[in-house]
């Protein structure tokens, strides 16, 4: 029987929400607690997380409130560590499949969300990347969605959980036209991101499925995110 | 349990990601099948016939045996990113990785860390005369992860096959006084190593060097002339692009 279990995060962060979303899948009582990312309580990487970020897990342990972390529960963090975690913790909620092949394309898929695609989305968004660099890694994943439809291994899993905060937090950039990028192009991109044609058709679809989740929509708070990244990228074509 | 499809694992001698992988499939008393890849001298075939980038290690599962200038078979899995392959080989062979959640958590922690900072640093100090001090650093971040004896997570696991071939090569290029190094870089690093403030990886270094699975997976004369073979290279095309 898992024991309890404290989750350190930030709405606006997409590496928190991949373990948010994770335990939205499992279904499972745990104790949320928002970090101020901005202004982040003294008493968190001391006792929490050394590193200072959000995901972070406190698990076991005594009873305590989540702002009084008792040094008997353990911390994790690492988001992709954590949803491996949950996955590890809850396997009823399914979220790699039984088969080692799936689960190894599970796995190679997150490290192309890491290795390509966040790199260049954060390229094109403060207008370091060209759009092409963009579109190159998106290609690079659709090509290892099965043809016929359904998530990145057939089943909804941890490879799931990993790319879709950021593509949700995408779209708020470029439906907003929030980023260093010409004035015009956001919509421009988000529309062949997501409209399920032309040369990303596959990934469209794939989009849409993603962002349809209950444990995705359940875990965003677009409000919110749209606030917070006007303030941030207010002034970023100003300042190219 | 042994692994009900064929196994076959292709590799160089110099760089630590597929030692990783043939430390796992040693320590899984795995049946596989090695094939050597030169990578300062690499075969037409190999991008041609399995694998694109070029990489190692890749990983085949399933099909018939593979011989140099074959293609996997279309019914075999391809499998490339050596943690990929790690984890892979722990979902076939359990014993590699603890039942316990919250060590396969540690475990994975270690792993990324090794990754995505021990590794960087290793290549940086070995390759383009990065700085001591960073080094060691890096060695003192990944002792502090270490439990006070065992493994990385107690018993061995997929997180030492990640580390160790690291360690083991950077021992070795210090006390062999790797050409890359400028002077004395080599001996001043091997004496802060050796000080009491390291005696836990140290000790973490020969209980992996003492292991079957590390005799059996590590030449260090083959090793060390392949790197230098590498490193020359590696080095030469970095200046001409300068």
């Amino acid at each position: 029987m898992p024991e309890t279990l404290t989750l350190y995060t930030a709405k606006v962060c997409p590496y928190a929400q991949r373990a948010e979303i994770a335990l939205a899948e499992a279904k499972v009582p745990f104790t949320r607690y928002e970090i101020d990312l901005q202004n982040k309580p003294e008493w968190y990487a001391p006792k929490v997380n050394p590193a200072s970020k959000v995901p972070a897990i406190a698990y076991g342990g005594p009873q305590v409130p989540p702002d009084q972390p008792s040094p008997e529960s353990t911390k994790l963090a690492e988001s992709l560590v954590l949803v491996e975690f949950i996955a590890d913790l809850y396997p009823n909620a399914n979220l790699l499949p039984a088969d080692p092949v799936l689960r190894a394309k599970a796995r190679f898929f997150i490290d192309g969300v890491s290795t390509k695609l966040v790199p260049a989305w954060h390229n094109f968004l403060q207008g370091k990347g060209s759009v092409e660099d963009l579109y190159k890694a998106v290609e690079y994943l659709q090509e290892q969605l099965p043809a016929e439809g359904g998530f990145a291994v057939g089943q909804y899993s941890i490879a799931d959980i990993a790319i879709t905060p950021f593509l949700a937090r995408a779209r708020v950039g470029l439906i907003n036209e929030l980023g260093a990028y010409p004035e015009g192009e956001g919509k421009k991109v988000w529309e062949a991101l997501s409209s399920g044609q032309g040369r990303l058709a596959r990934f469209g679809k794939y989009v849409t499925d993603l962002l349809n989740r209950d444990s995705f929509k359940a875990t965003f708070d677009e409000a919110y995110i749209t606030e917070r990244q006007k303030a941030r990228y207010a002034n970023a074509r100003a300042q190219q | 349990m042994p692994a009900a499809n064929r196994l076959t694992l292709y590799y160089a001698a110099d760089t630590p990601f597929p030692h990783r992988v043939r430390l796992a499939l040693e320590e899984a008393g795995a049946k596989y099948d090695l094939i050597l890849i030169e990578l300062s001298n690499k075969p037409d075939w190999y991008a041609k016939k399995v694998y694109p980038l070029a990489k190692v290690p890749v990983l085949v599962y399933g099909g018939p045996a593979l011989h140099e200038d074959e293609a996997p078979s279309p019914e075999a899995a391809t499998i490339t990113e050596s943690s990929v392959i790690l984890e892979f080989l722990a979902d076939l062979f359990p014993d590699l990785l603890p039942a316990d959640p919250v060590l396969r958590a540690k475990a994975r922690f270690f792993i990324k860390t090794v990754d995505e900072k021990f590794s960087k640093t290793f290549f940086k100090f070995v390759i383009f005369g990065g700085s001591m001090d960073e080094m060691l650093d890096a060695v003192a971040e990944m002792q502090a992860l270490l439990p006070d004896t065992g493994f990385a997570v107690g018993a061995w696991s997929i997180a030492d096959a990640a580390f160790a071939p690291f360690l083991v090569r950077l021992e070795s290029l210090l006390r062999k006084n790797f050409c890359a190094f400028a002077d004395g870089v080599a001996e001043k690093t091997l004496t802060e190593l050796q000080a009491p403030t390291f005696a836990r990886v140290w000790r973490y270094l020969e209980e992996n060097v003492a292991r079957e699975s590390m005799a059996k997976t590590w030449d260090e004369t083959d090793a060390l002339a392949e790197i230098n073979r590498r490193v020359v290279s590696i080095q030469s095309a970095a200046q001409n692009n300068q």
